[in-house]
């Protein structure tokens, strides 16, 4: 780079300017001696450049022997642009490297490098469990030339294997089973079950995707707890016969619904004349709520889709099903009452991580993708991170072409089909990538309506994805997807085999065609980015209707009322074109904003978290509950002792007092013997110890007995019993009370914006709330291992209540503002505009 | 509090953000008092020193912003306009939005657009740092700036000096508008890395500069019996305005979205606060600022022999005079006005229970919606009587000192009501703050 354009880059930096990247000038300085180097290597034999790679440290000796190993071992020379990604991943950054650059190969050499300069064991971080076994196993042959042993995670391997893939120097493994690995890991009973992956260097791959997009879902663990079903159903019946805008409104955003004061009256006689907002009928509005939410808000073949009786989310992102992910909080039991099918068992949320939390528990985080520069101030904010803008190879030739915008949407539709079509009579390979299932689904049969045939790529069918994305640049194949195609996907001009090459390329090679924009640039330029690969020729257009939902969501009432239109129904207005941009850069501003809040609410959980597992490898680990117990049961029994002369005292004096009115007035008993009852109950609420004090005190001896042999002759079988036992009510219990501090979070969380209206920061009184919830949490654990070790019956195998760990699912995030209603001065300008009547409502 | 400071101070990354910012704070403070170059150092002295032994006849309209630079406009110092232009420039933000769309826009394109929008109200506070500045520098040079009060010009002219004037004159111009961008800097890093929003704390130092050399001249002029008297007045008040600023009305809101097995969690941690006092400070500086005209009109009406004509002196006695009583009344009444006005301008009932109904929201036994916010309507309303009249009452206070303290001494006073208000809202605000970031960072001993 030269002195001005550093200048620049540095003066860009100063004025803290979005895209700002790495300065590549120190790295490419490296590169002659990593080729000088290189050339010495080619002398070596395999064993001897094995050898060498053993003892290999700096990062050109690191480059020039990976370099070497890859060309051995899969006849890939790794360009300089490659060794450049290397470098900087070994510094530490994201490298931005366009499609078909050879990122595999980049992760390779740098997992090795990262382990080399010891910072392994390294893991790989994928998108999905098809790529990590994928490259892990077409990678293999160059670490085992590299002296490196491999392994790969994906969500059939069994616990023996996961264990041995990350004892291995590289694991590839997808982020959300390495999250739920560490997540399992977490909230184990017993050290052996353990798959123990050890946390220190990260390579991300599609890092914006990983980082960003999907930073903010939540990793979670669930228990199984049974929802009530009936209101449930019955919620669903009667949502099911509610008008859209007259019983009930979903809000601008297209993020939540509310039932109108119309709609709750025909809710509450529909339910026989309640009042659904008073405290008993609390169930009935929680069910009501929820099923609207699944009837108005979620779509089938767009949010989800139904395979084999069972509901799946597909990604909003990347358009896939996403795995073992479900709604939260009843949401999903309603989705499945909608579609008239099974519930599956809620979940309890047990324990939680959010991908990005987890991330951060790696010392060293590194990444690559095609599109990184539009986040890289979030990815400096949230992470830390650089981006290194990587050169690349051959210049790319694709032909970008501005929008195309038509007024309605079935305008649009006519002209994407002409256009494929046309393509198609050319035989031109066309990619066309559809918002959703359901879009894919209805384009395919419009084309098929005038005899193009198509190939359909959606979640539906995600098995065949390989053979049809090895296909799609092939000689007049036309492919309809979803995002699906849009990341991690290699399109090769000519099919698989690349026969064709010349006369697709003739064509000017793959035509990607994107049926209105995506909620985010960086989604775009994904798809686009399947055409071009290599400096192959390609070409790219979007076809946006303004009846598009992000349109209408975010630019509604930027529409020129009569823009200007060609015959055609093409518009050509600037106006409408800024529009569309900036509904974007809403988008892109609402996803940033969810980003940044879940983060700044999850900073203090994660840490509590943290703290916490602590104190559960303690309890895992070693005796200290048995500690804990043999401290504190004297103190418990006294104190339940205690309670219960207390109690029985309570009751002779009530029954004395009884009997001596009995003779006085015989109603008068009645009321007395209830009292002492309900006085009876309160003092003492567990109905075991509830019986006459003698026979307790036995029954109390019981547990105390083996504490006293404790110190003379306690066997060690016998102490290695009360142990486990002790240690598994501890586990137990500290388990369930993180469970409900998580349920008691999240409940403040949601209501905690309302806080601003009284000039409060909500993330202070967030943390107002959550810090002596907390601090009150070990104490009241504690305690409850006590109690529940005082009542267990120390011979029998003790068991805790049977909870089902381990049911992986995910929230649902909606945007909750920190403050909705805009900061006091942004609140007087609008009251006053408002008054004025400039504006609309 | 005493010890949460303590701790503050052990936690070292707490430590850092306090010190930090007071660092920051001492070179706002080093600033203020730095004289720009061109001006005389012993004449503004003087000057300052006559203005303050003055009449309260002669208040000048620049005693507020005076207030809120810390004493550094009348010193004509490098930090003279502290950093009122900012708030200005914020304020005209916020209204061209209203104005021009493009601005609505990118406010909701979320933080690209809304740093965008920072930096324009960064360009618009230098470009009124220079308008500013040059008033000031004219006003000061025909030495209307100390009001009537008869000094040598702070400026001294060419005679003098030997500098051409318009060089003098430029230099003082570049010289505010700079320090006025390193205030807004300075503002920004303290509530980057400090502990604080930036601006309020610049403006709580600003008056709390001034409250020893005031204290220091009670204590001169009226012996230290009054001194003490008014430290223990000071203090009750402060104590009071504390007790009345953490009042609060709690409205329970449940929301019915989630739906976790047959549990429910306790409703207690979700409830919108409404403070006694919902409006702040404001009502009292639109109040005494409504009040300033006529002094204003006085200043007009003055044609140097001290005989204004029947109907000004009569506005001269009764409404210009802080010890009259009609302007007591005037004051108090305009107060509680402004109160509810205010109040029905920043919170908006029907904004509030849309938002809840949004999101499954609901006061428990009542209906979302309209009902919902009739409730809060009514709430408010009656708590804004008890807000409103202790605003009055704490603003009207000082005035009375006036009648005790045989008037004419204390300029400043006026804003004896507006200063502990603010101060003691921005002093909540930041131990509120150190609180909550103590509490993020030690558990009390939860792993010992």
């Amino acid at each position: 780079m030269s002195l001005s354009l550093r200048l620049k880059a540095r003066f860009r930096r100063f004025l803290e300017r979005p895209g700002t990247t790495v300065d590549l000038a120190p790295l490419s300085a490296q590169l002659p001696a990593v080729e000088a180097r290189g050339e010495e290597l080619t002398s070596l034999d395999d064993d001897e450049l094995t050898e060498a790679a053993t003892e290999a440290a700096g990062p050109i000796e690191i480059s020039a022997i990976g370099r070497e190993a890859a060309h051995r071992a899969l006849g890939e020379r790794a360009y300089d642009e490659q060794v450049l990604g290397v470098m900087s991943l070994l510094a530490g950054h994201v490298s931005e490297m366009a499609t078909g650059e050879g990122k595999t190969l980049v992760a390779c050499i740098a997992g090795y490098g990262h382990v080399r300069r010891g910072n392994g064991p390294v893991h790989v971080l994928t998108i999905n469990d098809y790529l990590a076994r994928r490259d892990a196993e077409w990678m293999a042959p160059v670490y085992r030339l590299l002296g490196m042993s491999v392994g790969w995670v994906t969500e059939n391997s069994t616990r023996e294997e996961r264990r041995e893939a990350y004892a291995k120097d590289v694991t590839y493994v997808s982020v959300s089973e390495a999250g739920f690995d560490y997540l399992r890991d977490q909230l184990v009973t017993d050290v052996a079950d353990r798959v123990k992956p050890q946390l220190v260097t990260a390579i991300v791959d599609e890092a914006d995707s990983i980082l960003i997009d999907e930073a903010r879902v939540p990793l979670v663990l669930a228990g199984s707890v049974t929802t009530e079903l009936d209101p449930l159903h019955a919620a669903t019946a009667l949502v099911r016969e509610l008008r859209p805008d007259v019983d009930y409104e979903v809000a601008d955003d297209g993020r939540s619904v509310a039932l109108t004061p119309q709609g709750t009256v025909t809710v509450e006689k529909a339910q026989g004349d309640i009042d659904l907002y008073a405290d008993e009928y609390a169930t009935q509005l929680f069910a009501v709520n929820v099923a609207l939410h699944a009837h108005a808000l979620v779509q089938r073949d767009v949010d989800y889709i139904v395979r084999n009786g069972a509901v799946e989310l597909v990604d909003e992102f990347r358009g896939r099903v996403a795995q073992r992910r479900r709604w939260p909080d009843g949401l999903q039991a309603a989705v499945e009452a909608k579609e008239g099918l099974d519930a599956t068992a809620e979940g309890e949320v047990l324990g939680t991580i959010t991908i990005q939390s987890y991330l951060k528990l790696y010392p060293h985080v590194c990444g690559m993708t095609a599109t990184a520069v539009l986040v890289g101030d979030q990815l400096r904010e949230f992470f830390d991170l650089e981006v290194a803008v990587i050169p690349r190879h051959k210049p790319v030739i694709r032909t970008d072409e501005p929008d195309r915008l038509y007024a309605s949407r079935e305008e649009r539709d006519e002209a994407l089909v002409a256009e494929i079509s046309a393509c198609h009579a050319e035989g031109r390979p066309v990619l066309v990538g559809t918002q959703d299932v359901k879009e894919s689904e209805a384009l395919a049969v419009a084309l098929r309506a005038v005899d193009v045939s198509c190939v359909v790529l959606n979640a539906k069918n995600d098995a065949e994805e390989a053979a049809i994305i090895a296909e799609a640049g092939t000689h007049e194949a036309v492919t309809v997807s979803t995002q699906m195609a849009g990341r991690g996907v290699d399109i090769r001009l000519g099919g698989s085999d690349q026969a064709d090459w010349d006369r697709v390329a003739d064509l000017d090679g793959l035509y990607v065609i994107g049926s209105g924009r995506h909620d985010s640039r960086r989604v775009d330029d994904q798809l686009r980015g399947r055409a071009g690969r290599q400096g192959d020729p390609g070409g790219s257009v979007f076809f946006v209707s303004l009846e598009d939902d992000l349109v209408v969501r975010h630019a509604a009432d930027m529409i020129p009322s009569s823009p200007r239109i060609h015959a055609d129904g093409l518009i050509d207005d600037s106006d409408v074109d800024y529009a569309v941009e900036h509904a974007q850069r809403v988008a892109e501003g609402v996803n940033f904003e969810i980003h940044r809040n879940t983060w700044r609410y999850h900073v203090v959980v994660e840490q509590q978290r943290q703290d916490l597992a602590t104190w559960r490898e303690e309890l895992l680990t070693t005796d200290a509950a048995l500690t804990l117990v043999d401290e504190r049961l004297p103190a418990h029994l006294a104190e339940v002792e205690a309670k219960a002369a207390a109690e029985a005292d309570a009751e002779a004096e009530a029954e004395a007092e009884a009997e001596t009115e009995t003779e006085a007035d015989a109603e008068a008993e009645a009321d007395a013997k209830a009292e002492a009852e309900t006085e009876a109950e309160e003092a003492e609420p567990d109905p075991e110890t509830d019986t006459d004090p003698e026979a307790e005190a036995d029954e109390l001896e019981e547990p105390e007995e083996p504490e006293e042999s404790d110190e003379s002759d306690e066997s060690d079988e016998e102490r290695e019993l009360r142990a486990r036992i002790a240690r598994s009510i501890a586990l137990f219990h500290l388990d369930r009370g993180w469970a409900e501090h998580l349920a008691t979070l999240a409940e403040v969380r949601e209501g905690v914006h309302l806080r601003a209206l009284g000039r409060l920061d909500p993330l202070d009184e967030f943390h107002r709330a959550a810090v002596p919830a907390f601090t009150q949490l070990r104490d009241k654990i504690e305690r409850r291992i006590v109690e529940t070790y005082a009542e267990a019956d120390i011979s029998e195998d003790w068991q805790p209540a049977d909870v089902n760990l381990l049911r992986p699912s995910a929230t649902w995030t909606y945007l909750v503002h920190d403050n909705p209603f805009g900061s006091e001065l942004e609140r007087l300008v609008s009251s006053v505009s408002r008054r004025l009547g400039s504006r609309r409502r | 509090m005493l010890s949460a400071f303590v701790n503050a101070f052990r936690t070292p990354d707490l430590r850092k953000k306090i010190l930090f910012t007071i660092f920051i704070v001492g070179i706002y403070r080093l600033g203020a008092n730095l004289p720009s170059p061109g001006v005389s150092y012993d004449r503004v002295q003087t000057c300052v020193r006559a203005f303050e032994d003055q009449d309260s006849s002669g208040i000048g309209v620049f005693t507020l912003l005076n207030l809120f630079s810390g004493g550094a406009l009348l010193q004509l110092s490098v930090f003279a306009l502290g950093i009122m232009p900012y708030i200005t420039a914020s304020i005209i933000m916020q209204l061209l939005r209203v104005v021009i769309p493009r601005l609505e826009l990118l406010q909701k394109e979320g933080q690209s657009g809304q740093a965008k929008i920072t930096q324009y109200t960064r360009y618009l506070t230098l470009g009124l740092a220079v308008l500013q500045s040059s008033a000031f520098v004219a006003l000061a040079r025909s030495g209307q700036l100390f009001g009537g009060v008869q000094c040598e010009n702070v400026i001294p002219e060419r005679i003098d000096t030997g500098i051409s004037d318009w060089i003098v004159v430029s230099t003082l111009v570049v010289t505010m508008t700079a320090g006025t961008g390193v205030i807004m800097w300075l503002g920004e890093l303290i509530t980057d890395r400090g502990i604080g929003n930036g601006m309020s704390t610049l403006i709580f130092c600003s008056i709390a500069a001034q409250l020893p050399s005031e204290g220091w001249r009670i204590q001169q002029t009226e012996g230290p019996a009054a001194f003490i008297a008014l430290l223990g007045v000071a203090v009750l008040i402060i104590t009071a305005v504390i007790f009345m600023e953490l009042g609060q009305r709690r409205i329970p809101v449940q929301y019915a979205k989630r739906m976790i097995g047959r549990r429910m969690y306790g409703n207690t941690s979700t409830y919108i606060p409404l403070k006694i006092n919902q409006a702040g400070v404001i009502p009292v500086i639109f109040a005494s600022s409504l009040l300033y005209l006529p002094q204003l009109g006085l200043q007009f009406a003055d044609d140097g022999t001290g005989d204004y004509g029947p109907f000004w002196t009569w506005v001269a006695d009764n409404i210009a005079r802080p010890s009259a009583p009609l302007y007591i009344v005037t004051y108090f009444l305009l107060i509680i006005f402004f109160t509810y006005f205010y109040v029905s301008i920043t919170f908006n009932p029907n904004d509030v229970a849309d938002n809840m109904k949004k999101y499954g929201g609901f006061v428990p036994g009542i209906r979302p919606g309209k009902p919902t916010a009739e409730y809060l309507d009514f709430v408010l309303s009656r708590i804004t009587l008890a807000g409103s009249l202790y605003l009055a009452v704490v603003a009207v206070l000082p005035n009375f000192f006036f009648i005790y303290l045989d008037d004419q001494q204390f300029n400043n006073f006026p804003f004896g009501g507006t200063a502990v208000l603010i101060m003691v809202g921005v002093g909540l605000e930041s131990v509120k703050q150190i609180e909550s970031q103590l509490m993020q960072r030690n558990y009390e001993g939860f792993l010992r």
